[in-house]
């Protein structure tokens, strides 16, 4: 990997290990510096007598030091990176001491056993799904196999009983609507919060996500309403399909799973999904924190000669940082893996080794430019083969950012699309574009775009990206 | 209109009180929405299977919408080359420190730089620099060469940042004067008397009445840029003002104009007192101090009753009055003695403290420079305590900076004054020159290798101010006080080392874009 500052900052957990980390770039700190082609490590001093040994595995890049810290990576392990992005010649090389070389192998170990563990699972799904082609019974050909962890039995009854939860779903929908509306009062919005509770009991979070979402939306602008009435008609929509789910082709019903807040496992989408190899290029990166101490990444691609888009979704809890740089604007040969689905978008990466060719911005010529009608055309396309589907991948050419009473706003040729953007970005996309157009690649959730990246027309290296929430 | 406007009043009322005819919808849709609702179980039913049709097809149908407003005028295209990149954004990082972080002196010192280099700021900078020439005034004018076409474009984007937007033209906006505080308003006059003293001297006139006395004062004490004898008649009733604020400016500025009336008469009735005598082949100059009060000596603000606390007998009180309204440029001129000739005479003379007091006065007003020398080499004893170090604390302020330099560095060598003191009257002022520099930061470079620096409190906490005014060729060894390690330091202290470090690599940086000699392009 190539290291620069901005690529550093860019793995910090928060702007305070930034910052800290920034005070322990004075080579003085570091009484040992050391690299390979695999790894960095070094030694800080501490407040303590010994030194902390900070090493980084560039090919994550995966963080370890002996430091107290919670943080993750640790303000070591980025001023350790940043040192490195500084000034290379610092760092002698050479073997690497003992506590590098045992990290470095009981890395590779772990992967190793976790690939055999990956390999199994894609055995058995293989396996399920010769038999399924072959006509065999579904419930048969688990039980043929001798389902060695009962995963088939235990599917099945989570399906029963989100099959339940469905129909009493279906019920409450019936009652919302029988008594309207206007007769909402906070006591049947507590009762539309027990039963979002219910659908979690029922192992099915997803749609008790919606049913808070729709409790949430109750009098929120003068709209409100018509919102309403669209979330519950989605609700109505997955109650519909989940009653009638065996008579669904399989990608809609790997759909409805995910509806529920059921993932797929990721061994067995590695093993089975749709593989595409392509030089795929980063539009757009957002982190955000769900709950307290929950945060999500988004990773939105493009692949160069497919154009088809791609999503990687991480979590990580308690404010460690997240594996693997993604800079946006920066390119890179992967085989990714689709989740099944009727409009595939979400994916894994399969092969984690990195590519010969460095991520760079070298050599790309931006995004191809193409009408604002085209793209809504592609959400249509999503909408129409996965009606669940909340979260666009949007790519605006010629779009140039006005403010007015409304609110920030995207506009070309007489169109225009509602921004949601905080004061801070938006007045540094302001900066960068002058009423000047740009390319500008955003989420669209169907009522407003968050813009994540902006380039110059033709330009492959981004001129702004949203800060980091 | 949404698609789900026909059907609100089924769905706000609901099905059980109003279970009437589903709406219709027009085209595939509709009819879709119809058919799905045919096959519903009860009203209720039906409305939620039109509703999951007309949710999944808004949902595909979302997109953008009409726009009839005038596009935006957009920014002109910049002049001025963007600050490059430098060392994998590693420059730019340092400015939004600094725009951040770092203290105000450094700010204006690195828009100064960029201004000098023909640079503008980065885009992506700009609402944060835009914020803080908001937050200061003093970093307004520093800020406005560096911000671009395409700063100003934004300023004028954003209510608050107007104050930056407009100002092509350096024209002068009544506005600041009539609604502006008080900073504003000097600012304006001092512009206006730039430019046309007179006129700036006519508005000052004009509002004098309704000002207090502090304002007064304030604003008359513009009147030292472009001062002419034009000024005269005003600063002759300002003279006779009831603030004495207000009067001590004006007989100040009168102290300027040698030609005017006041101290002309003030010569005329000191002349008498001073004469010359010949003993043997040598020019020998006698003093004395008036026997007694003039008649005319109240309207010229001399006042004949010694004040009870005064130390100086009546003769002295009445010299010091008559010598404090003298320009010091008589006292050469007559005597044919230097600054430092004349301080030595009047201490042999029997009315010594009046006249270093009188000349004292007079100085503060003018501030001739070889008379402030004279006065910090030959009037000051060793600078102890008391009122002596006090007034010679002030003659240094009068001093033009590089001038004040040679006498920082001679107490830093004699340890006449605190090192925390001389950093602190270094920071914040223009940038230092390169002895000074050297000594100072060879003090503190001494204090960190010997892990006392840590503890001195006041001197770290000036150590990033210190570094927006190090001589350039100091700029090196100050960044170097950062690799001097001390045990057990704070987290704290590690920050103040860390700004150390930033401070010397910006301003590096910048210095280097100035010495660039390639050509650059927009």
């Amino acid at each position: 990997m190539t290291l620069t500052m901005e690529g550093v900052l860019a793995l910090a957990p928060d702007e305070a290990s930034a910052k800290a980390a920034r005070g322990l770039t004075s080579p003085a700190k570091w009484p040992l510096l050391g690299a390979d082609d695999a790894a960095v490590w070094g030694e800080c001093q501490g407040s303590g007598s010994k030194p902390y040994q900070t090493q980084v595995d560039l090919r994550g890049p995966a963080f370890r030091c002996s430091c107290p810290s919670r943080k993750f990576p640790c303000k070591h392990g980025l001023a350790l990176l940043m040192l490195r992005a500084q000034d290379a010649s610092r760092f002698n090389s050479g073997e690497p001491p003992a506590w590098v070389a045992e990290w470095l192998a009981s890395r590779g170990e772990r992967a190793q056993k976790k690939e055999e563990r990956d390999q199994k699972a894609a055995d058995r799904a293989a396996d399920r799904a010769a038999q399924l082609a072959d006509g065999v019974d579904p419930a048969q050909a688990a039980s043929a196999l001798a389902d060695p962890d009962g995963a088939a039995r235990r599917e099945a009854q989570r399906w029963r009983r989100i099959e339940d939860a469905a129909s009493e779903l279906q019920r409450w929908l019936g009652d919302q609507i029988g008594r309207g509306l206007g007769a909402l009062d906070d006591a049947a919005i507590r009762g539309w919060r027990t039963m979002a509770a219910r659908m979690v009991d029922a192992q099915a979070p997803g749609l008790g996500q919606r049913i808070s979402a729709a409790a949430d939306g109750w009098r929120a602008g003068a709209d409100w309403p018509e919102r309403m009435l669209s979330r519950l008609g989605q609700l109505q929509l997955a109650c519909e399909a989940i009653s009638r789910r065996a008579a669904l082709p399989a990608a809609a019903q790997a759909d409805l799973r995910t509806l529920c807040g059921w993932p797929l496992d990721q061994a067995e989408v590695l093993a089975t999904g749709e593989r595409l190899s392509d030089r795929w290029t980063v539009i757009g990166v957002i982190v955000e924190e769900r709950d307290a101490r929950l945060n999500e990444r988004r990773v939105w691609l493009q692949g160069e000669r497919s154009s088809r888009r791609a999503w990687l979704l991480d979590h990580t809890h308690g404010g460690r940082g997240f594996e693997g740089l993604w800079l946006p604007g920066s390119s890179k040969d992967l085989t990714l893996v689709f989740y099944p689905g009727g409009a595939p978008l979400r994916a894994l990466v399969a092969d984690e080794t990195p590519s010969t060719a460095p991520a760079s911005t070298e050599g790309a010529t931006g995004l191809a430019q193409q009408a604002w009608s085209a793209e809504w055309e592609r959400v249509a396309q999503r909408i129409a083969a996965h009606p669940f589907a909340s979260l666009h991948p949007v790519v605006l050419s010629n779009a140039t950012p006005v403010a007015s009473d409304a609110g920030p706003h995207l506009t070309a040729e007489g169109r225009a699309v509602p921004l949601r953007l905080g004061d801070e970005d938006w007045w540094s996309l302001m900066a960068v574009s002058g009423a000047h157009p740009l390319e500008v690649m955003g989420e669209w959730d169907g009522v407003r775009l968050s813009p994540l990246t902006a380039w110059a027309p033709g330009s492959a290296r981004p001129l702004w990206t949203r800060s980091a929430a | 209109m949404s698609a789900w406007m026909p059907l609100l009043p089924i769905a706000m009322v609901g099905t059980e009180r109003q279970p009437g005819p589903l709406p219709e919808w027009p085209g595939e849709i509709g009819q879709l929405a119809s058919q799905a609702a045919l096959a519903g179980d009860g009203p209720a039913n039906e409305v939620l299977r039109a509703m999951a049709v007309i949710a999944a097809c808004e949902a595909a149908g979302l997109q953008d919408r009409a726009w009839t407003a005038a596009p935006p005028e957009p920014a002109a295209a910049d002049r001025l080359p963007v600050v490059p990149d430098g060392q994998g954004g590693h420059l730019r990082s340092l400015l939004r420190w600094a725009l951040n972080e770092a203290p105000t002196r450094l700010q204006q010192q690195l828009f100064a730089d960029l201004a000098a280099a023909g640079l503008r700021l980065p885009e992506t900078l700009l609402p944060q620099a835009l914020e803080l020439g908001r937050r200061s005034v003093a970093l307004r004018a520093l800020l406005l060469p560096v911000l671009g076409e395409r700063g100003l474009w934004l300023a004028r984007q954003r209510e608050e940042w107007r104050y930056a937007a407009g100002v092509g033209g350096d024209a002068l906006e009544d506005s600041q004067w009539t609604d502006g505080t008080l900073e504003q308003r000097r600012a304006f006059l001092a512009r206006e008397r730039a430019a046309d003293a007179s006129a700036g001297r006519a508005r000052l006139e004009a509002a004098l009445p309704e000002l207090p006395a502090k304002e007064r004062a304030d604003l008359a004490s513009q009147l030292a840029i472009g001062l002419s004898l034009g000024d005269e008649a005003l600063l002759d009733r300002l003279r006779a003002d009831r603030s004495r604020e207000v009067r001590d400016v004006a007989l100040g500025l009168l102290l300027r104009l040698p030609g005017a009336a006041h101290p002309r008469r003030a010569i005329d009735r000191l002349a008498p007192l001073v004469r010359g005598e010949r003993v043997l082949l040598r020019q020998h100059w006698v003093l004395d101090a008036p026997a007694a009060a003039g008649s005319d000596w109240a309207a010229d603000q001399l006042i004949a009753e010694r004040p009870q606390q005064e130390k100086l007998g009546e003769r002295g009180w009445w010299l010091f009055q008559l010598a404090r309204q003298v320009p010091l440029a008589w006292w050469t001129e007559t005597t044919g003695m230097t600054p430092a000739e004349l301080l030595g005479w009047a201490r042999k003379t029997d009315w010594s403290e009046a006249l270093q007091r009188g000349w004292f006065d007079v100085l503060g007003a003018t501030r001739e420079i070889d008379w402030c020398e004279a006065f910090l080499d030959h009037a000051f004893g060793d600078l102890g305590a008391g009122i002596e170090s006090h007034r010679a604390a002030q003659v240094l302020g009068w001093l033009p900076q590089a001038r004040r330099e040679r006498y920082w560095l001679r107490h830093l060598q004699q340890g006449t004054l605190p090192l925390s003191a001389l950093i602190a009257a270094a920071s914040g002022g223009e940038t230092l020159g390169p002895q000074l520099s050297q000594a100072l930061t060879g003090q503190l470079l001494t204090r960190a290798r010997a892990g006392t620096l840590k503890d001195d409190y006041t001197v770290r906490a000036m150590l990033a101010d210190f570094g927006a005014v190090v001589h350039p060729d100091c700029l090196l060894a100050y960044g170097s006080i950062a690799d001097q390690r001390a045990a057990g330091e704070t987290a704290a202290y590690a920050d103040m080392l860390q700004a150390v470090v930033q401070t010397a690599a910006l301003r590096r940086a910048l210095i280097a874009l100035q010495l660039d000699p390639t050509p650059r392009t927009p």
